[in-house]
């Protein structure tokens, strides 16, 4: 089958490769109808994330038809048209039980590596890195799916793949990051990052009843469709002070919760921050660059919450501690626990409430994809989001 | 003798001997380059004096100098610990049985002690010698949440506490076979399979 294997940083490409195989009695064959290339992804593109393997397959976010079960999964047919939530989890253990999906106990076979670099380890993601598991991703012609009987939704049969492909990631991501701000009648939410999970985070906190939103960005075609489409307010970080614009946007108080939709390759418009952060993850003296989580951190008001949906790998510094403590800020992140939000979601797709289709910039081949990655880092062509089909 | 002594025997005779190296090199042709060595050799014997490394504790090396079992001078200790969300009985049932045991590798075991839901205790033999000898414990974990499986593992290191820690920085310890082991037997009793990619494609040629 055709496949798209990382070879090295800014180095993807399409090859053949053998078709998966059931492994384990709960695995599943999906054969692959739809893919996409996430934010994400770009990390494992430009060199971020450690323990990747030249020949590893990429790819956390498609949908397919199962055509072939494992013994164990009672729940699914040869047919089903499935979309497949990008944590690989048990359903068993503590974490799962709890419906903290992403923290699946059992699913990372890796676990004493990750456990080296984090502490514990998190559930193990399709094409994702060998910390994260070392699993085949869905940017592909044909992927094995394990836990079959947990993971994939059934798609009803007249919803196209454009709308419910963003269920295996993006619009559960958007929506966690909305749910973590705790929103409350009259709270105004700041979302850095206009991105696909950007964006899905704005239409979610509309979603959940936030008063306003405050979209930041510098890509005009993001800040367009933040603006235009979902009716926010817009801060382009190359022409205002972030952190003044929205203390005047706010009447003084700051946002009642901050979303940081960035993550780790963050970019400061002609700041010698930006330049400090890039020097020191060029030498390895930080992995990531937090300047969004910074001021998403300075920027919330006393007592407010910073939603992390962004990824980070590994260490950051300057951190600013003091306006976390000093005014009683709250935290909240984690991988997109995506299998509790399927159907909940999935219903306020069919009900019409929600399409995140509208994030879609670029429909190509899987066979484009080297391009496509290139185009998405680069942002070219106003590129956004790319669906990709075998 | 500082308690957490960290060095064997071995390690510390090996640290003494590089120790006189590194400085009689040094005094042979004084220079302020092997200054140097000889200062690195002065900290070995300080190292050797005191039994102690300090880069040791932040990796978990353990010695102990007293072994339950006598035939074995000197051991490395390795203890995990893991939480399973089954009821004990199953717990130890899958446990009991010894090709199921978190031991190591390439040795015979014997199971010593064996205390229905409570525990077992193994040695591991390499030929007619005790190469390592380990037990598990089983307790209930607290509000019902499975069963606490306790592991203790000691064993002979070959190539000293240094050979250890550099297995450790390789990822290959017992430490981390260990609490590989142990994981995967969590995942087989919670979800009757344990997590593989073994077999799956890749563009590796």
């Amino acid at each position: 089958m055709r496949a798209l294997c990382w070879h090295d940083r800014l180095d993807v490409r399409v090859e053949t490769v053998p078709e998966p195989k059931l492994i384990n009695p709960r695995d599943a064959i999906v054969r692959v109808t739809s893919s996409a290339i996430c934010g994400s992804d770009l990390h494992l593109y430009g060199g971020f994330v450690p323990g990747m393997v030249k020949g590893d397959i990429l790819g956390h976010e498609f949908m397919g038809e199962v055509v072939e079960l494992g013994a164990g999964v009672q729940n699914l047919r040869v047919g089903d048209r499935v979309v497949v939530p990008f944590p690989i989890a048990c359903g068993n253990c503590f974490f799962c039980r709890r419906g903290l999906f992403s923290l699946c106990e059992n699913s990372n076979p890796n676990a004493g590596m990750a456990e080296k670099l984090w502490g514990y380890s998190p559930c193990g993601i399709y094409g994702y890195s060998h910390l994260l598991g070392g699993y085949a991703g869905g940017q592909a012609e044909y992927v094995r799916v394990p836990y079959a009987d947990v993971g994939p939704l059934i798609v009803p049969k007249d919803l196209p793949d454009e709308q419910a492909l963003f269920l295996s990631d993006i619009l559960p991501t958007g929506y966690m990051a909305a749910e973590n701000c705790a929103i409350e009648r009259g709270d105004t939410i700041a979302v850095w990052g206009c991105g696909p999970v950007g964006l899905l985070a704005i239409a979610c906190a509309q979603l959940l009843g936030a008063e306003r939103v405050i979209a930041i960005d510098r890509f005009p075609e993001r800040l367009r469709l933040a603006g235009l489409k979902l009716g926010a307010e817009t801060i382009d970080y190359t022409e205002a002070n972030v952190l003044e614009a929205l203390k005047e946007l706010t009447g003084g108080r700051g946002p009642d919760a901050c979303i940081d939709a960035v993550g780790m390759e963050a970019h400061a418009y002609h700041s010698i921050a930006h330049a400090y952060d890039r020097v020191k993850q060029a030498m390895m003296l930080e992995t990531d660059r937090p300047v969004a989580l910074r001021e998403a951190i300075m920027a919330c008001r006393n007592g407010g919450t910073i939603s992390v949906a962004g990824v980070y790998g590994g260490w950051i510094d300057k951190f600013p501690a003091g306006a976390l403590m000093n005014r009683s800020l709250t935290i909240r992140t984690g991988q997109t626990h995506v299998h509790r939000y399927l159907r909940p979601l999935l219903e306020r797709i069919t009900s019409g409430e929600v399409d995140p289709s509208f994030v879609i910039t670029h429909r190509l081949s899987l066979d484009e994809a080297p391009g496509a990655y290139r185009m998405f880092r680069d942002k070219q062509d106003e590129c956004i989001k790319v669906v990709l089909t075998p | 003798m500082p308690r957490n002594l960290n060095l064997t025997r071995a390690d510390r005779i090996g640290y003494v001997v590089g120790g006189i190296a590194l400085i009689v090199w040094a005094l042979r042709r004084p220079s302020w380059s092997r200054s140097l060595a000889a200062g690195v050799g002065s900290w070995f014997l300080y190292q050797a004096y005191t039994g102690t490394n300090p880069m040791f504790k932040p990796l978990g090396i353990r010695v102990n100098r007293e072994p339950a079992r006598p035939e074995l001078a000197e051991t490395l200790v390795v203890e995990e610990a893991i939480t399973i969300s089954r009821p004990r009985a199953e717990v130890y049932a899958y446990f009991a049985r010894p090709e199921h045991l978190p031991a190591l590798a390439d040795a015979d075991i014997d199971v010593a002690r064996n205390v229905a839901d409570e525990e077992l205790a193994w040695r591991g033999f390499r030929g007619e010698r005790l190469a390592h000898f380990g037990s598990l414990t089983f307790r209930d974990a607290p509000g019902g949440r499975g069963t606490i499986v306790a592991a203790h593992l000691e064993y002979a290191p070959s190539g000293g506490s240094l050979g250890a820690a550099l297995a450790r920085v390789m990822g290959r310890a017992p430490q981390r076979l260990m609490g590989d082991g142990l994981r995967r037997a969590r995942a087989i009793l919670e979800t009757g399979e344990a997590p593989s990619t073994r077999g799956q494609p890749s563009g590796r040629r």
